[in-house]
């Protein structure tokens, strides 16, 4: 590999939670730089050019929400959230702000490699050109055609499942908040109509997982919305 | 002040009617004495008038009779001993039959007319008497804090006003068993209260006046609702009193109403304000709990995690020791969570984020989340096609599928089935989770969902007996009921309702 190293920034508060992240994080080979507080972390973010942004979401001097509204002013750099469990309000809120994935503390090590892993991907293939056709399991999605097969058989989908569809496949590994997808696809006035969102992804698994009941690719983030996995 | 003002009309009433008869007939005749010097001074006409006079005084001050029988008692007088010839009731002259009819006309009428105008004038007396009272009384129950107080302010009022014994009685309980509060102070027939109660209307029963029960019932009607009842005793001697007053005890409970009234709402609000505070308390206590535990654990599971991670590789020894650690420190983190998801449960309200939602994403969501848990177990989902969107919490059921299906998972043998099925009810819509282990230990069942109980030879597997309690706690905030039992084809199975409510109409596309 002669590409450069991806540099990481890390901005957590609590020293030992920073040590094995880091640890983690050169595993995969990158570049690891530490920040402690959300204004040392905007200004590492604004000095190194990090390639991925890892940030606790209660921070002593303010909250990461608002530094994740300050950094998409001038950035489009990943953003991934580390947060507690009961904090889903939180984790809503920062994703709506633009972050791109989230972990619950505490999380292992092999979880915090595979997120950093994909988020790192998506980064590089962002600069290449779309593929109009992309593949998941049995499915093949033309993009360019508006044409959906499973198994070479090709399924009907209505104009809001296919909408849905390519705004899941658009996104792939990103968590989209229930509010994000509703004003997406249905429009403001049904962002509290969460039921809605509910059926058509109920909808797209049945046409298209292999279980609906335990899905593969059209994956539920419980509170907080939905992520597809190619 | 009240006892002075009842003297000016007092001193006439406390006369019998003899009495006044006697001093009626005593002004006459010292009229006639005063009068019988005058006879050769004064003309006739005039010794008629000081009669007149003297009828009208009497009709003043003695009233109604005393006029009539001053009025007669004059004209005899005159007669006898003014009118020629003196001495006797005959008459020379038949023109004083005409003085004395216009006499007696006259003594009669100033007389009915004196005495109506001084019994309007008591009247009137009385009634801005009772008036001020409950303008008094009034102002006193605007200002007062306590419910004691208003039942002391009503019952003096009462006292000094009808000279009754009064009761403010409160129900305590529903409609159908309701018990009083504020009986003391006189005795009270219950049945008689709880008609006044329910049925709105004022209850007076005067067979009960004696033996010192209260005979009187007012509903205390305010703006909600019927706050209570006011109960009156009269004194038995005076069972008009009853009647009389009915009038101004119905303005005292209307004004006793209102002062119930505005306490218990100033109470409600005192409350709600107290949750308030004590909500926001517990959950802030909770919530730097959750991070001050949650930060080291974090720290813990990674450190132990990434030992492994270390250049040059650790030898195997002490590698497994880091895997042991790792271990340990994800279960402490779990129990701590469910430790912390308990108190947040037990304290107070549990919040519920509701929405409608169909019930196998949830499921698919709780298999994804334990991973390698289930590894062993294959879970067979079987939910009926026509199951329609529920309202509930998905993060905290998820909870619940978690903990029942790992305890499935780890009581029942590797390679077994877990199976999830649900059923339509008509009000609600009933989840089973099943295993194919040996069941639970026969016994109390219920007492499973109980804090900190394990089932019987649990010792031997990790645990803390909060994962049924927890799922327990959830499960019935969401207005459903769980319960264990043993398959008859062996195996533990967990079964919980879920209330279908009314979902909402998802529009067809137009496609």
């Amino acid at each position: 590999m002669s590409a450069p190293a991806p540099k990481v920034l890390l901005i957590e508060d609590e020293k030992q939670i920073r040590r094995f992240v880091r640890l983690a994080v050169e595993e995969e080979g990158c570049q690891v730089v530490e920040a402690e507080t959300k204004a040392r972390g905007l200004i590492e973010a604004g000095l190194c050019k990090p390639d991925l942004l890892i940030l606790d979401l209660g921070l002593p001097d303010g909250n990461g929400i608002d530094l994740i509204r300050d950094l998409r002013g001038w950035s489009d750099v990943p953003v991934l959230i580390l947060s507690a469990r009961t904090q889903e309000n939180d984790k809503i809120d920062a994703l709506d702000a633009g972050a791109d994935d989230y972990l619950t503390k505490p999380f292992s090590v092999g979880e915090l490699r595979a997120r950093v892993r994909a988020l790192l991907r998506r980064r590089a293939r962002s600069g290449e050109a779309a593929t109009p056709v992309i593949e998941f399991g049995e499915v093949q999605v033309d993009l360019s055609r508006r044409v959906v097969s499973r198994q070479g058989v090709e399924v009907h989908l209505t104009p809001i499942e296919y909408r849905l569809l390519a705004t899941l496949l658009g996104h792939p590994g990103k968590v989209l908040t229930q509010r994000n997808l509703l004003r997406e696809i249905w429009g403001p006035s049904y962002i509290e109509s969460s039921h809605y969102l509910r059926v058509y992804v109920g909808h797209l698994r049945q046409k298209l997982e292999v279980d609906p009941t335990q899905p593969r690719h059209f994956l539920t983030e419980t509170g907080v919305g939905y992520r597809f996995q190619s | 002040m009240q006892k002075d003002a009842a003297s000016p009309n007092g001193f006439s009433e406390r006369l019998s009617p003899w009495q006044r008869a006697g001093l009626t007939v005593l002004a006459c005749c010292a009229t006639t004495a005063l009068a019988t010097p005058l006879l050769g001074v004064l003309d006739q006409a005039n010794i008629v008038m000081l009669f007149l006079l003297t009828v009208l005084l009497l009709a003043v001050s003695l009233g109604r009779g005393a006029a009539v029988l001053a009025a007669i008692l004059s004209v005899a007088l005159f007669d006898v001993f003014f009118v020629p010839p003196r001495f006797s009731l005959a008459v020379s002259d038949l023109q004083y039959l005409v003085t004395f009819a216009v006499m007696l006309a006259t003594a009669l009428i100033t007389g009915q007319l004196a005495a109506g105008l001084k019994q309007k004038a008591a009247e009137a007396q009385i009634r801005e008497r009772r008036t001020q009272a409950l303008y008094d009384v009034a102002r006193h129950l605007a200002g007062s804090l306590v419910v004691e107080q208003v039942f002391e302010l009503a019952s003096q009022f009462v006292a000094e006003q009808c000279g009754g014994r009064a009761a403010i009685l409160l129900p305590v309980g529903d409609e159908d068993n309701a018990s009083w509060l504020g009986g003391e102070a006189v005795r009270i027939e219950p049945h008689l209260a709880r008609i006044a109660w329910l049925g709105k209307g004022i209850v007076h029963n005067d067979e009960m006046a004696s033996g010192g029960y209260a005979s009187l019932y007012i509903p205390l009607q305010a703006s909600q609702r019927v706050r209570g009842v006011l109960a009156v005793a009269f004194p038995e001697d005076r069972p008009e009193l009853a009647e009389e007053s009915q009038d101004l005890l119905q303005a005292l409970a209307s004004l006793i109403a209102i002062a119930i009234e505005r306490l218990h709402y100033v109470e409600v609000a005192h409350r709600t304000q107290l949750d308030m505070v004590a909500e926001r308390l517990r959950s802030s206590i909770l919530s730097a709990l959750s991070h001050d535990l949650r930060t080291p654990l974090t720290a813990l599971v990674g450190l132990a995690d990434s030992l492994s991670l270390i250049k040059p590789p650790l030898p195997m020894p002490a590698l497994e020791t880091a895997n042991a650690m790792h271990e340990q420190a994800a279960r402490l983190a779990s129990l701590v969570g469910n430790l912390l998801d308990m108190a947040r449960l037990n304290a107070g309200k549990v919040k519920l984020r509701r929405e409608w939602q169909p019930l196998e994403e949830v499921i698919g969501a709780s298999i994804k989340l334990l991973g390698n848990a289930l590894a062993e177990h294959p879970v067979k989902v079987a939910l009926p096609p026509e199951l329609p969107l529920l309202e509930f919490d998905a993060v905290l059921l998820e909870r619940v599928f978690c903990n029942l299906l790992e305890n499935a998972a780890k009581y029942s043998p590797a390679g077994s089935e877990i199976a999830i099925a649900a059923q339509l009810q008509d009000e609600s819509v009933e989840v089973a989770v099943q295993d194919r282990g040996p069941g639970f230990p026969s016994g109390n069942l219920e007492g499973l969902f109980d804090m900190f109980v394990r089932g019987e030879g649990d010792s031997g597997k990790p645990g803390t007996g909060l994962g049924l309690a927890i799922c327990r706690a959830i499960v019935e905030a969401h207005g459903g009921r769980i319960a264990a039992r043993n398959d008859t084809a062996g195996g533990a199975c967990v079964r919980f309702t879920l209330p279908r409510g009314v979902p909402p109409v998802v529009e067809e596309e137009v496609a």
